[in-house]
């Protein structure tokens, strides 16, 4: 409850309640983070033959549990969802505008959610195709991956 | 976006079995008039309370209410409050080096029952005293931070303190005052 006396100007308090926090992996996003530290990207072979990255545990049709089958894929891949961040928060991946996109990466038939740096949103289209730009420093974290970036189209190949 | 704990020692080339990250709250709140006044006044050197009409206690930092005897109260019912006092209660906090936790050493966290109109401030720092010199019935006058630094960005609404404007509370060397003198003072 205030009170509702007049004061001069509205004044704001800001405040950032803030402690880490620790889980573990699992033996398959241990798999796919020590891949990413090792700039590699790793999916796991699901119970149909296609290959899901980011891997699961599970089928995720029939929720059986996945032999440890781990393939590599990408690098590159194809966007095939995207949506433009105009003004990036403190905690997204980039702190200009980029995508947030959906991404498949070649030889997986499941898509990886990051970001794409694209410059302006006109660069974007769904069936780009991207590459992924790794942080020279890597941890096993997914940030691994600051970002994809649009791939040149190479020659012959149309849009 | 990682957290590191203290002295954790990584091996880079070791499977990757654990994800360190923050669980974070970021939030902004506009400071109610009450606590814009109280603030104000720090920034001027003054410690602002509101002293109930009807029970006559005095809060500090002001809430804009009593909540013994439900009763709204306002800027008519400011008291400019004294910066010297008396500890009426403390406690020793020894550090865990939890992350974050910016303090080495033991300390003392002190409620300071303000000399007339009243009014307490609770875990109030203690400077210049060895932590176990710290007693009830110290007398100590506070340690203002210099006009032009001064600062009450963290004064929120609900946690309102004086860091930021107090530095801390250093003893005056006068006489203790006995704790008998203050029964039913502590809060």
């Amino acid at each position: 409850m205030c009170s509702t006396f007049a004061v001069s100007d509205r004044r704001l308090s800001s405040h950032v309640i803030e402690f880490p926090y620790t889980r573990s992996l699992g033996p398959v996003y241990s798999e796919f983070l020590t891949g990413l530290r090792d700039q590699r990207i790793i999916g796991i072979r699901n119970s149909d033959g296609s290959v899901l990255c980011p891997p699961t545990e599970w089928d995720p049709a029939t929720g059986e549990a996945l032999a440890l089958d781990f393939v590599d894929v990408g690098p590159a891949g194809t966007v095939t969802t995207w949506a433009w961040v105009v003004h990036p928060t403190r905690k997204h991946p980039l702190s200009h505008p980029f995508a947030f996109a959906l991404i498949q990466l070649d030889g997986a038939a499941t898509a990886l959610l990051h970001a794409v740096d694209a410059g302006s949103a006109e660069k974007m289209a769904t069936g780009m195709r991207v590459t992924p730009r790794w942080r020279d420093e890597r941890i096993g974290f997914i940030t691994d991956l600051e970002a994809f970036v649009p791939l040149p189209l190479l020659k012959g190949e149309s849009k | 976006m990682t957290a590191s704990l203290p002295d954790e020692v990584v091996d880079p080339n070791a499977p990757v079995t654990n994800m360190d990250y923050f669980m974070a709250l970021e939030f902004e709140e506009i400071i109610c008039p009450v606590v814009q006044r109280y603030a104000d006044g720090l920034l001027a050197g003054k410690i602002i309370g509101h002293r109930c009409p009807q029970c006559e206690l005095v809060y500090v930092p002001p809430r804009g209410y009593c909540p013994i005897d439900v009763l709204e109260t306002t800027e008519a019912d400011e008291v400019e409050l004294a910066d010297r006092g008396v500890v009426t209660n403390y406690t020793v906090v020894t550090p865990v080096q939890y992350y974050g936790q910016e303090e080495t050493e033991p300390f003392a966290k002190v409620s300071v029952l303000l000399d007339e109109p009243g009014g307490m401030l609770s875990l109030q720092d203690v400077l210049e005293v060895p932590v176990a010199e710290v007693r009830i019935g110290m007398r100590l006058e506070a340690v203002w931070v210099p006009e032009a630094e001064r600062t009450v960005a963290e004064i929120g609404n609900r946690w309102g303190g004086a860091g930021g404007c107090i530095l801390g509370w250093r003893a005056t060397g006068e006489p203790d005052v006995s704790p008998d003198q203050l029964n039913d003072r502590v809060f």
